[in-house]
């Protein structure tokens, strides 16, 4: 398996991505940006928290911030749900291999059974 | 591609001729399982199988290298066992005691996640078996599955629209 994407980067999206907030959040910016406080809404939580779920997103790339000092809306980035849609599929062809074999040894099998069932 | 295009799983369907229950046991059999499973070039010395929800599982891989044999451990739990027909479970890498370990303790791409599920579904199709595998980057059934599902048909959206436009761009 070559690596052809940021192992790191990629490791960080998937840890932002397991955590039901982030992906509510995440989910959220899917239909537009927002402030943090709009962001916050739905939650049961405290701005600051909100915020710590925003930044591990930012770090992953997956959120990034405006420059207007007051509000600094936050929008999605999906850049690096691309890299791991590309993890994904780097696991097709070891499957795909595993499959074949299944069916070889499948064959192998068959053919013992019958061989013992003509003696 | 059989892909549904979720950004962080791998769906491959097959037709596989035998009859469900032996296919069944390719999964479920460790002495089966061994005979299929490792990649090219790598065997499976070592596959212990507690199948039923919330056993464990333990399988080593073990590949060859310029440096001598490489074993790689792999453990994991049952999350649901229904009989030829349905069968999930996680995977982490470990060590031999079944101890999970990063990903980079075991110097693997520190991009491979932490926990990943497999989830393989039978159906007998007249004498031989449909057989969907799902391979997950992220447990779908952990805590939040609900709000995971509909944030990733959100973003799995999101995304498509991200590649069309990108694809405009281009002349």
């Amino acid at each position: 398996m070559t690596a052809t994407i940021d192992e790191d980067r990629l490791s960080e999206t998937f840890a932002a991505l397991a955590n039901s907030t982030r992906r509510a959040i995440l989910a959220r910016l899917a239909e537009g940006g927002a402030t943090v406080n709009e962001l916050a809404e739905p939650f049961e939580m405290t701005l600051p928290a909100i915020s710590k779920h925003i930044k591990v997103l930012e770090r992953a790339g997956l959120v990034v911030r405006g420059q207007r000092a007051q509000y600094r809306p936050c929008a999605l980035d999906p850049a690096p749900l691309e890299e791991v849609s590309t993890w994904a599929e780097r696991y097709r062809p070891i499957w795909e291999a595993r499959f074949d074999r299944m069916d070889d040894y499948l064959k192998q099998l068959r053919a013992t059974t019958k061989g013992r069932q003509g003696r | 591609m059989t892909n549904n295009g979720s950004p962080d799983a791998v769906e491959i369907e097959r037709i596989v001729d035998a009859p469900l229950t032996l296919v069944w046991q390719m999964w479920t059999d460790p002495e089966h399982f061994r005979a299929w499973y490792g990649p090219d070039g790598a065997t499976i010395p070592v596959a212990t199988m507690d199948v039923r929800v919330g056993g464990t599982r333990l399988v080593c891989m073990e590949v060859q290298t310029p440096n001598g044999p490489m074993r790689m451990w792999f453990t994991g739990e049952y999350r649901e066992v229904i009989e030829n027909e349905r069968l999930v479970y996680t995977e982490s890498m470990s060590d031999e005691n079944g101890r999970v370990s990063s990903p980079s303790d075991m110097g693997m791409p520190a991009g491979h996640p932490m926990t990943t599920e497999v989830r393989v579904e039978l159906r007998d199709i007249g004498g031989r078996t449909k057989m969907v595998l799902t391979h997950l980057g992220i447990p779908h059934d952990s805590p939040g599955a609900a709000g995971w599902a509909m944030a990733l048909d959100k973003l799995t959206a999101y995304l498509a629209a991200y590649r069309d436009r990108r694809r405009l761009r281009r002349p």
